[in-house]
């Protein structure tokens, strides 16, 4: 994608600020913005930057102005606030200016590591492939690439290789076992979903991704894949549509697929879990997919867990305020990252809640390390093991 | 331009004063400050600052003037007349930090804010502090700045009621280029700021400036109780004339809180932009067989649902007073009050672009000045989009051609610039000046007006900014 792809959308942006802030209750929207506070930060200086570079005013050789198109999380809350008709190509010129970029060979140094790890360990850490697996170990799951499974659970990047975070996979296959759920890993032969190299401009090699997953998926013959990792959902939904493979399996977030249990039948809650959550809405799993965002189902079960107090927040649902991770930004501005996470700690702190419930692995990190950064007192959890608690 | 030494040297310092964080010479930066919805000329600044207290702004401003460097007070940089683009260069001062709600004065009914405050925090402050109490709202985004509205004199809301912006403004603290902190108003001998009167009225060298003559650092503007009641009521009518005359008498009744037209080709327009598409007004929509040229609509309210059913029983008994079968009184409809600020989408969806001949003027003129708009409108293939909003209990009328254009068409530019140009000639012709004036039409104003008064806004500039640094190029610009 190239600066000409998106030029219809290039001229749509009046400057006009809607973007700024949520639409009826005026709180900020764009972490970016609210935290640099120069207007090149905000989405409407995204898209001036766009036209200025496509029209030759600006250049991308400037290691400044590269510096605020790699600040975008990619949360597509202006896309939400805009009302105007480019309103749902704003990242997408983001994107493209990332794009221009890397093509123009003006390589952002913070994310060689995630380049070559890519290349060399399909990872976004640069761990080594073969510990991808591990966190299932004593399991006794499935290896979906070699025996007949009818669900296959991706665990992704995050979950595969951040200890701290391990508890979140084990609990899913403890849901799903108690559901019944046939379910298997691809373990060491997981791969990332390339859905950060799209976001950062490397398109050829997302390309690559996508179509070796896309491939895999196919040739061991899962009906369902099931992840716990919110961009790696909205990648499978979305980004994978680029790539001319038909699906012949159906991609689910881990949300979307305890929800349908509980609703089946399949899966009964009945253990006390006496808390006061609030529940943060991923990007990825809300904004990024538009119509078919997914908000209710991680309410529903929530709400079906005997004793969880479910409170929201201010900015909920399409209006979820980001946690800062996403779109490159806690590889090359980890600082802001942090910064942006702990802007949302403090809302969900104020609504008397004692967690925040999430259901994305970026996301859960992010905030974990920002706790440790600024000291917010407040639990977090994925989703999972809120639900585990209960069966 | 800057030369190079003393641009370092005032980066330098600026980052000293509020931090190098928010100091930018970034050409990224600069690029967005340098234009605005207008087709006016591109001027970059040389550096961007963004203050976050009076303190900060105080040395900025110290230094500027100590440098003779211009220095161009700038908000959301929407106000459709290329207003906050810095003619000189200099230094942009961004007031965006700087958005706190001082006090809200219930039984007073004001509201005390700094210069960053916009429409969306005001609202959102109120709605959660103080919901019987409202501010009145521009046709405008919500990241309008509050301070900049009144200061431009903008027509919002309830201007039926009260006139221009500039008229709620009851107190005000102004940073001068000299470095003196003067307050205006009952706060200059109190604690509260509640009024300008009974002084004399030094507001006015500072409302309607443009930020010329100082940078308003604390202002306070009037709220007022929000109405339980309320209701629209929406007349169509087959041309101008019957326009006319519908705002002539329901303007009588000094009932409505907010009374507006429309063409109705551009609400046909705006149908499009709602949609969240492009919206162009080129070439021309007009009206189909039956369809109407202008919609007239009253925003009404009442402390009770009867003093609103008696409210628009008296709109009825004036509209059938006029004996014209073409215009029908119409079934009221929820208050379009609820839905501001708004996004106001049509007007920007045409491609980045806004232009308009805005202005204030007779309603004695009104229709003339209003037909001739619209026939320059059809003269150049584009959809009539006159909008209208009475002021003041018909004392006068505020008129614009609302044009969204596409920023990346030069064909589009180049009419609808040479449009505006006739528009503005024409309206001049006919006693309507325009507001939030862009530089172009100063100059065109200055032509008509007398020598005596230009020298006047050069005395006033003269003495309130000797080293003419505050936004320079505009009103009372010093004789060549």
């Amino acid at each position: 994608m190239t600066l000409n792809d998106v030029k219809e959308w290039l001229y749509g942006c009046s400057h006009c600020g809607t973007c700024k802030d949520v639409l009826g209750i005026f709180v900020p929207s764009c972490p970016a913005g609210e935290r640099f506070q120069l207007e090149s930060y905000y989405p409407s200086g995204q898209v001036f930057i766009a036209r200025a570079v496509y029209e030759g005013t600006l250049s991308l050789a400037d290691d400044d102005l590269r510096d605020r198109i790699y600040a975008c999380t990619g949360c597509l809350s202006c896309q939400q606030q805009c009302g105007v008709y480019h309103r749902d190509h704003i990242f997408e010129i983001v994107e493209a200016l990332r794009a221009e970029a890397v093509t123009q060979g003006f390589l952002n140094p913070a994310y060689m590591v995630l380049i070559d790890s890519l290349k060399r360990e399909d990872n976004v850490f640069g761990k080594p492939k073969s510990e991808r697996g591990d966190w299932a170990e004593g399991l006794g799951l499935k290896d979906a690439s070699k025996e007949e499974t009818d669900v296959l659970y991706h665990a992704g990047c995050m979950l595969s290789f951040e200890p701290e975070l391990w508890e979140v996979p084990r609990s899913v296959i403890s849901i799903m076992k108690a559901a019944g759920v046939d379910v298997g890993i691809m373990g060491k032969e997981e791969n990332c979903c390339g859905g950060r190299l799209y976001e950062i401009g490397y398109l050829g090699e997302f390309t690559k991704y996508a179509e070796h997953s896309i491939e895999t998926f196919n040739s061991i013959g899962v009906s369902k894949v099931i992840t716990s990792c919110s961009d790696g959902y909205a990648t499978f939904k979305n980004l994978y549509q680029q790539v001319d493979i038909k699906k012949k399996f159906e991609a689910l977030h881990v949300v979307e697929y305890i929800d349908q249990l509980i609703k089946e039948g399949k899966l009964k809650l009945t253990k006390e879990v006496p808390m006061k959550v609030t529940y943060h809405d991923p990007c990825h799993l809300g904004r990024h997919m538009g119509e078919a965002g997914v908000y209710d189902p991680p309410r529903d079960i929530l709400n079906s867990i005997p004793g969880v107090e479910l409170v929201e927040m201010p900015r909920s649902r399409e209006n979820s305020w980001c946690c800062g991770a996403g779109g490159g930004v806690s590889q090359s501005d980890p600082e802001f990252a942090m910064w942006t996470a702990n802007e949302r700690l403090k809302e969900a702190k104020a609504t008397g809640a004692t967690a925040l419930v999430t259901s994305c692995s970026w996301c859960e990190r992010n905030f974990k390390d920002a706790i440790e950064e600024y000291g917010i007192d407040i639990e977090v959890y994925d989703i999972a093991e809120i639900v585990r608690k209960a069966i | 331009m800057l030369e190079t030494g003393i641009k370092s040297r005032i980066v330098e310092e600026l980052e000293k004063i509020v931090g190098s964080e928010y100091v930018s010479t970034n050409k990224a930066d600069l690029y967005i400050y340098s234009q605005d919805m207008t087709p006016a000329e591109q001027v970059w600044p040389d550096v961007t600052v963004l203050p976050d207290s009076l303190e900060q702004l105080r040395a900025i401003v110290a230094l500027a003037n100590k440098e003779k460097v211009p220095l161009n007070p700038y908000v959301a940089g929407g106000n459709i007349g290329g207003v906050a683009i810095p003619l000189k260069g200099g230094i942009l001062v961004d007031l965006k930090r700087m958005d706190r709600i001082l006090e809200v004065n219930d039984t007073d009914m004001y509201a005390l804010v700094e210069p960053g405050v916009t429409f969306g925090i005001l609202k959102a402050y109120l709605d959660k502090h103080h919901p019987d109490l409202m501010y009145t709202y521009a046709f405008s985004p919500p990241s309008t700045g509050v301070v900049t509205n009144a200061l431009l004199q903008g027509l919002d809301n309830i201007s039926f009621r009260y006139g221009a912006a500039s008229n709620w403004v009851s107190g005000l603290e102004v940073l001068l280029a000299t470095g003196e902190l003067v307050r205006i108003g009952s706060c200059a001998v109190s604690n509260v700021w509640q009024a300008l009167v009974p002084m004399p009225e030094l507001a006015g060298l500072f409302l309607g400036w443009q930020g010329t003559t100082g940078i308003i650092t604390k202002m306070a503007v009037s709220l007022w109780p929000n109405p339980k009641h309320s209701a629209g009521l929406h007349f169509q009518t087959k041309d101008l004339d019957g326009a006319y005359k519908l705002l002539k008498v329901i303007s009588r009744t000094r009932i409505p809180d907010d009374l507006i037209g429309t063409s109705f080709a551009l609400n046909k327009v705006s149908m499009l932009a709602m949609a969240h598409k492009k919206a162009s007004l080129y070439p021309a929509v007009t009206p189909g067989p039956g369809e109407p040229e202008f919609t007239i609509s009253a925003d009404i309210s009442g402390n009770t649902e009867n003093e609103l059913k008696a409210k628009l029983k008296v709109i009825e008994e004036v509209v059938n007073g006029l004996k014209d079968d073409s215009i029908v009184v119409p079934e009221p409809t929820p208050s379009s009050k609820a839905a501001f600020p708004m996004q106001a989408l049509a007007v920007l969806s045409g491609g980045g672009g806004l232009m308009w001949v805005g202005c204030y003027g007779p309603m004695s003129t009104w229709l003339e000045t209003a037909i001739k708009g619209c026939e320059l409108q059809d003269k150049y293939d584009l959809s009539r989009s006159c909008y209208t909003r009475v002021m003041n209990e018909g004392h006068f009328v505020g008129l614009r051609w609302m044009i969204p254009y596409d920023k990346g068409d030069p064909e589009m530019v180049k009419r609808i610039s040479d449009c505006c140009d006739e528009q503005l000639d024409m309206v001049l012709e006919n006693g309507y000046i325009p507001y939030k004036t862009p530089v172009w039409a100063v100059r065109k104003i200055e032509e008509r007006a007398s020598p005596e008064l230009l020298e006047l806004h050069r005395k006033v500039k003269k003495m309130l900014d000797p080293n003419n640094i505050l936004n320079p190029g505009r009103w009372g610009v010093p004789q060549e």
